[in-house]
């Protein structure tokens, strides 16, 4: 047995006791209200005309896309930079980035079996952006601090808390019902400069519209052309006469079945963080000081499975593709 | 009662009525969750690849649910 260190008090858990002790005060002096909450994301700067795409907004689930960005991008440095130092065990982030990525090797392994070397890029990029994509809702300030505008009904009074430079920065109080119908010529509610990205139909969609391309891609790039007698399945007419037109039918099914994994990826994604959101704005409305901290864990853990869920039947349809007419019957899903 | 407040009662009732397929879910998660538990006493040595697929089956059951939530949600939201 080595022998024990000796228990001394440590300084990470008076962080933590003093930004309990803030959060409590913070929730009495300015309670939370419960933001306005739509479903496409929010503009914040003005219309870009771009030539051919027509006019575009930067909205600040597009803010959110940059910094997930910049933080893979940089994570991404770390690891180049550990490599070609030479050693040959990484410490710290680069040692849990390696952890993470022979975890996710590992899936693709056993599921793709000979293509995983091809598959993987394609799944560990797209675990790795929807979950920090995901995990972003957990971050302090990201949902809340933002651009205030005046709005006409359902807003609330702003108080002005400090100036920095010429800007103020103004917090949102909630008074009663009685004080808010008053004062209707100040009616504010906020714009968030940051939004979760998987909030946004759009990124959903395209994660979805990619997955779904690069299926069809591999099953051409293995199997030729003969991949679409997948979808449309002539030559058993021919030889089994009755049969082969419920195999045509069959096929034809395919193809609806190849759009609905769209909107399925897309929905399911979508659905899971968005209602995650909306939960966490309503409850931390309601009881702000301890019970959100328990729908944060849950929240982790959802972003965590939706994120690997993401990755895993994306390459699990890709190894679908290559295996071929002929494997399907016993490899169901 | 006038146009606007029949119009909210509507979106209530309707995004309340459509949580109700969640029920399916609910029971599809536990008929998954079921057999991948049966089949882990049968053959305790496959129990990481049951698993893998345990979660997998529950995603799709899942998802049925977010569908359902997405309905109301729009109901509510963009109706």
């Amino acid at each position: 047995m080595e022998e024990t260190r000796k228990w001394r008090w440590g300084i990470n858990r008076w962080f933590v006791f003093l930004f309990i002790v803030l959060g409590v005060f913070a929730a009495r002096a300015y309670s939370p209200i419960l933001p306005h909450v739509q479903l496409p994301a929010e503009e914040l700067a003005g219309p870009i005309t771009l030539p051919f795409v027509g006019e575009i907004y930067l909205t600040n689930t597009i803010v959110a896309t940059l910094i997930v960005d910049l933080i893979l991008l940089l994570l991404a440095f770390a690891v180049n930079r550990a490599i070609r130092s030479g050693e040959l065990v990484f410490r710290g982030v680069v040692g849990a980035i390696q952890t993470v990525l022979e975890a996710l090797y590992g899936l693709a392994e056993s599921t793709a079996g000979k293509w995983a070397k091809q598959f993987f890029p394609w799944m560990a990029s797209i675990v790795l952006i929807v979950l920090l994509a995901n995990w972003m809702e957990l971050i302090p300030g990201v949902d809340s601090i933002g651009q205030v505008h005046s709005v006409e009904h359902e807003g609330y009074p702003i108080q002005e808390l400090g100036q920095l430079g010429n800007l103020s920065i103004v917090t949102i109080v909630k008074e009663n019902a009685q004080a808010v119908s008053e004062s209707t010529h100040d009616s504010y509610s906020i714009v968030p400069f940051v939004r979760v990205v998987s909030t946004d139909l759009n990124f959903t969609v395209a994660l979805a519209l990619i997955v779904v391309v690069m299926v069809q891609f591999y099953g051409i790039k293995a199997l030729g052309l003969s991949y679409f007698t997948k979808f449309i399945n002539v030559k058993p007419i021919f030889s089994k006469p009755i049969f082969g037109v419920i195999d045509f039918a069959v096929g034809f099914l395919e193809i609806i079945s190849e759009v609905s994994r769209v909107i399925s990826f897309s929905f399911r994604l979508f659905g899971n963080i968005f209602a995650g959101s909306i939960l966490l704005f309503v409850i931390g409305s309601l009881v702000p000081v301890f019970a959100q901290t328990i729908f944060l864990f849950l929240e982790f853990g959802v972003g965590l499975i939706q994120a690997i869920v993401f990755g895993m039947l994306a390459m699990i349809f890709m190894a679908q593709a290559t295996a071929g007419h002929g494997d399907e019957a016993h490899e169901g899903a | 009662m006038d146009y606007e407040s029949a119009r909210i009662l509507g979106k209530l009732i309707g995004a309340g009525l459509a949580t109700l397929g969640m029920i399916g879910a609910g029971l599809g998660i536990g008929v998954v969750g079921s057999g991948a538990l049966q089949a882990m006493g049968r053959n305790p040595d496959a129990s990481g690849m049951i698993q893998t697929n345990m979660v997998l089956g529950i995603a799709f059951a899942e998802a049925v649910a977010i569908y359902s939530l997405v309905v109301a949600l729009l109901i509510l939201f963009v109706g």
